[in-house]
């Protein structure tokens, strides 16, 4: 099924398009001639073992830092050397490997920053009524990735299990169009993971997502495509099946011990 | 709910109290102890501000206090100062308040993008570079500092009416007061918020760090701006001295003491710190070292709660409930958790 | 919202009742001490008209002391402390509580002539040189603790704070401790302030017309710490230097605390006729050392002036040969035997015996003299400060004695008094000659129109010497 969509998509002009994307730091050449192009709806996880350069790769098209050669184009407009907070308002947003939350701040208030982040009007100094209606979606997508019942709490005290369930939220509450979720099970149990696994088979189709994950049970069941990644470069894209039964990935990735990326 | 709402009677409760005071006490104690706390507790506010809000601790911020005292003193014709201007004291105040905060915006735009020491270091020398602009251009400064600056009429006579004057400050400090636990929860406030906690997130989230920062920092030099047109329109008096390195720690040491996450610890640490000054120099065995002093009490307070007298309070507070309900206890910080702003 | 912030309730009521309670504590106390003293005093008075019957006066009065005993002056604490107890041991009759210790304070101080009580405060003014400091120090002491004559402050910026808050007390009267800036009585002009010692720029008189008539200079360059009180005696020796002819071609002004001068040296013209040095602690020796070191040892000798800072023996000591001849001015002499002088140093020993050594010390002369004229004036108006215009008036017709002979005040309520020009050698200071009469305004160059001393002012003008500066010739 997934095949016939991705195929489906197909005609239409890819929303992430990246030429030629290397990224140097220093003598590091962390990313390098990297090419790919994501279409609308699709669910793409980039695999590869530890070094592979797969969040430096996220960090470019997220606009952490410019790449030192190529070029990203999402959904058509160049983006190149432009900072995240001009992609953001294109639907991209992402989450982190560890956990980037405002341990201060409660659960509704990490939420609600996120919503105000794409929806702009930083420097507004008071409340709106519109301010309660985005009060109200923060809540909402809370409950969504199962935190409703800790909307109020302080994040410094929630667990590490529901502080990645918040980091999933927040990407969430963007609106995004494009999601770029980096390691979302990094640290999860087991049934934990199985209910992440769920969410991110629930999400709407209108929401394309960008997967970077150690857990292959997580990364093949959610993703339809796979980008495998070495040593900065991409050495193999199929789907999960074909990717299961690649030797090069086997001796790579597979064959060899998880642990934390980069 | 219904402990919110104590919250805000217990609040308003102050307020009249505070109100009242100068009916109690003598003229003296109105200005000298009631009103300068009032007026340094503001002062220490807009380094609370910065610090419990956006996890900065600044040096500069009685810098910027001096800068709309100064203004103050030259654009009024006062002993001292330029004289050229002989402006209303009201347009001089308001004057003042937009040079403070243009003042800061520009501190702002170089603190903003450091942290922790570096920003400690870099206020620092803002602070120093301030307090010797004003030492060295005695044009601006005055011989012996700006003097007989006037006071705004409706505010009578500093010795004989030192009730109007206070009075003036509390409603401005109970304004501040009110609009920073506001400012928390607006989208600013907490994208202020959002980068102490978070700023890489802060910037994958679509906001402009460096932007935020700055017109936080320049919040925070119309606060302390505020204060330093108070302090003249109160001391109708300004000197060098007055942003010298040593108020400078003073003023560090009042946030701290007060609890440096704590909006209201602003006055609370500086009551305690002015009743001490009163206090310890009319003391025989203190009188020659009264900074000394000083430093020792600050050191007990804050060995004894690193939150000052409000993290005495809220640790106070949480022992307090805990033993009241067993119950529901379990996510409840200790009152050593993350710095967090009071929500209402 | 966060519940944890909710818990408010209870707690900020005992904490309000703390913080009131602390209020309450601090400041009720002083409150109803005053009550106290309101009282007795009404009970004092009472006795007094029944004992007396007509003029009996009405108010106490009381005595307060304004110093630093922290920051740069703080070690001077101790010898203002022994000038003003010393003053009131030798006018008003009081015995020290402890020889060895001035801040013991003393007993029994009365105005002279009466068995009227002048009450002492001893919770002393403590600042720290910053004008705020002394002004709330001041507030505390007269309007917390009731002083109705105030000796003090210390320093410059201190002296023009408090002089404009003495305008807003007109029933206190202000005596200056040692501040020396011009300003505080030459522009701030308060009626109830007074200034028994020379202000900074008259401990430079002499000095200009020495330069010009006895060394012939003609021209000369000022080198000066860049703050108030460097300016203030800069400016009595450019005055005096210029308006006889000289040319001042420089002045430099390095940063309080400068120790490297070698880029000032490098810009000094080789030409100039000698130099008016003003900088304190190590600086004078680090210039003198850094300038020798270029133009060679003998260059600076017969050179030198200055001002306050340069008569220190340490100082010499260290220079040696390099500053032989240096001539500074001084409000105070450091080898006089005159009696006057002796006068004074027997005092100072009779009252405290350990400070003897700090007679020609000025932070010690100042509060004397101010306290001795405070004194004087009480015993003027026979201890009856009721009108305190008529208490201030007469202060200001009192002439006292000083180690320097008598000094009065002037229209400003400024000392009119000696000053000295001394010259050092290997052997120590010598007074060469006494300037008698110097008055703040050196013969009309300063006046409350004419600009604060600073970096470039006053400017180097020509004409209107002041009056002594004919007398001193070769």
């Amino acid at each position: 099924m997934s095949q016939i969509e991705t195929s489906a998509a197909e005609g239409v002009a890819p929303i992430l398009r990246l030429r030629g994307v290397g990224r140097r730091f220093g003598g590091v050449h962390a990313v390098r001639g990297v090419d790919m192009d994501v279409r609308a709806g699709e669910r793409r996880a980039v695999l590869g073992p530890n070094g592979a350069g797969k969040t430096t790769l996220f960090n470019v098209i997220a606009g952490e830092f410019p790449p030192t050669e190529g070029s990203v184009e999402l959904f058509g407009v160049d983006v190149t050397n432009k900072p995240a907070r001009a992609r953001v308002p294109l639907g991209v947003t992402r989450t982190f490997q560890i956990s980037r939350l405002f341990a201060g701040m409660t659960v509704a208030d990490n939420l609600y920053v996120s919503i105000i982040g794409a929806e702009g009007g930083h420097l507004r100094s008071f409340r709106t009524a519109q301010d309660r209606a985005f009060h109200g979606q923060a809540r909402e997508i809370g409950d969504r990735v199962g935190l409703g019942a800790v909307l109020d709490e302080v994040v410094g005290t929630l667990s590490h299990g529901e502080q990645r369930q918040l980091e999933i939220g927040m990407a969430l509450a963007g609106g995004p169009k494009l999601m770029m979720l980096d390691e979302p099970a990094a640290g999860l149990a087991r049934a934990e993971r199985v209910k992440l696994t769920e969410m991110l088979l629930g999400f709407d189709r209108s929401i394309t997502i960008i997967l970077i994950e150690h857990d292959m049970d997580v990364a093949l069941t959610v993703a339809e495509h796979v980008t495998m990644m070495h040593d900065g470069r991409i050495v193999a894209e199929g789907t999960p099946t074909e990717i299961r039964g690649n030797q090069l990935v086997h001796d790579l990735y597979l064959g060899k011990g998880h642990g934390n990326d980069e | 709910m219904i402990s919110a709402r104590l919250h805000w009677l217990i609040g308003i409760g102050i307020v009249i109290v505070a109100a009242v005071l100068p009916f109690v006490f003598s003229n003296f104690t109105t200005s000298q102890i009631l009103t300068r706390a009032l007026i340094l507790g503001l002062a220490a506010a807009s380094l609370i501000f910065l610090a419990s809000l956006g996890g900065w601790v600044s040096l500069a911020q009685l810098g910027l206090y001096g800068v709309a005292g100064f203004t103050v003193g030259n654009l009024v014709q006062a002993d001292g100062g330029a004289k050229v201007f002989a402006m209303d004291i009201w347009l001089a105040s308001l004057l003042a308040l937009v040079v403070t905060v243009l003042v800061g915006l520009l501190i702002g735009v170089i603190a903003s993008r450091s942290e922790g020491i570096y920003f400690l270091m870099i206020t620092l020398a803002f602070g120093v570079i301030i307090k010797l602009l004003f030492e060295k251009a005695t044009d601006l400064s005055g011989f012996g500092g700006i003097n007989q600056i006037i006071q705004p009429a409706v505010l009578g006579s500093a010795q004989l009416d030192p009730e109007r004057i206070y009075w003036v400050c509390l409603a401005i400090c109970v304004l501040v007061y009110l609009g920073i636990r506001y400012f928390a929860h607006t989208p600013f406030g907490l994208a202020f918020q959002g980068i102490r906690d978070n700023t890489p997130r802060m910037r994958a989230l679509g906001y402009n760090v460096t932007l935020i920062r700055t017109v936080a920092f320049g919040i925070a030099a119309f606060i302390a701006g505020l204060a330093g047109v108070l302090n003249v329109w109160w001391n109708t008096q300004i000197s060098p001295g007055t942003i010298d390195i040593g108020p400078v720690i003073f003023l560090l040491m009042i946030a701290i003491i007060g609890g440096l996450y704590r909006i209201e610890g602003a006055w609370v640490g500086a009551l305690i710190y002015v009743i001490l000054d009163n206090r310890l120099r009319s003391v025989d065995l203190v009188g020659e070292r009264v900074a000394t002093a000083l430093g020792i009490v600050f050191l007990l307070i804050v060995l004894l709660s690193p939150g000052g007298v409000m993290g005495i309070y809220k640790s106070l507070a949480s022992r307090w409930r805990r033993s009241r309900s067993e119950s529901g206890a379990a996510r409840d910080g200790d009152g050593t958790a993350a710095p967090t702003v009071a929500g209402d | 919202m966060n519940i944890r912030n909710k818990r408010w309730g209870w707690l900020s009521a005992t904490l309000l009742i703390i913080i009131i309670g602390i209020v309450a504590a601090a400041c009720g106390g002083s409150d109803s001490s005053s009550a106290d003293t309101a009282a007795a005093d009404t009970a004092a008075a009472d006795t007094a008209a029944v004992e007396t019957a007509a003029a009996a006066p009405e108010k106490k009065i009381v005595m307060g002391f304004l110093s630093n005993c922290e920051g740069p002056f703080g070690p001077f604490w101790d010898a203002t402390l022994a000038g003003y107890y010393t003053a009131l041991v030798q006018f008003a009759g009081a015995t020290p509580v402890d020889p060895a210790d001035p801040k013991a304070g003393v007993t029994g101080a009365m105005v002279p002539g009466t068995e009227i009580p002048i009450e002492i405060n001893t919770d002393y003014g403590c600042s720290d040189d910053k004008a705020d400091k002394a002004l709330s120090e001041a507030k505390r002491l007269v309007e917390q603790e009731g002083v109705n004559i105030l000796i003090g402050p210390l320093s410059g910026d201190e002296g023009i704070a408090v002089a404009n808050y003495a305008k807003t007390q007109p029933d206190v009267t202000f005596l200056n401790g040692i501040s020396g800036a011009q300003d505080t009585t030459l522009k701030v002009q308060a009626p109830n302030f007074f200034r028994f010692f020379t202000d900074g720029a008259q401990w430079t008189a002499g000095l200009g017309a020495y330069a010009y008539n006895v060394l012939g200079w003609r021209t000369a360059v000022t080198i000066g710490d860049d703050y108030s009180f460097p300016y203030t005696q800069t400016a009595g020796f450019v005055s005096e230097f210029c308006s006889l002819g000289g040319k001042v071609t420089d002045r430099i002004w390095p940063a309080l605390g400068e120790t490297d001068y070698s880029s000032y040296i490098a810009k000094l013209p080789n030409d100039v006729d000698g130099f008016f040095l003003d900088v304190g602690g190590t600086g004078t020796v680090q210039f003198v050392n850094q300038y020798t070191e270029v133009n060679g040892n003998d260059s600076l000798q017969g050179k030198v002036m200055g001002g306050a800072f340069i008569s220190n023996p340490a100082i010499i000591k260290e220079l040696g040969s390099k500053v032989e001849g240096v001539v500074a001015g001084s409000a105070l002499p450091s080898d006089a035997t005159d009696a006057n002088w002796t006068t004074y140093v027997d005092a100072i020993t009779a009252a405290f015996p350990d400070q003897a050594g700090n007679a020609a010390n000025i932070f010690l002369a100042g509060y004397y003299n101010n306290t001795q004229a405070a004194i004087l004036g009480l015993g003027a108006v026979g201890g009856n400060i009721d009108d305190a215009a008529a208490f201030q008036s007469a202060i200001a017709g009192v002439e006292i004695s000083t180690g320097v002979g008598p000094v009065t005040v002037d229209g400003n309520r400024n000392a009119v008094g000696a000053n000295y020009v001394v010259q050092v050698s290997d052997k120590g200071a010598t007074t060469l000659f006494t300037v008698p009469d110097v008055d703040q305004s050196f013969g009309g160059a300063f006046s409350a129109d004419t600009p604060n001393p600073d970096r470039d002012n006053p400017k180097c003008v020509a004409g209107n010497p002041p009056p002594w500066a004919a007398s001193i010739t070769k």
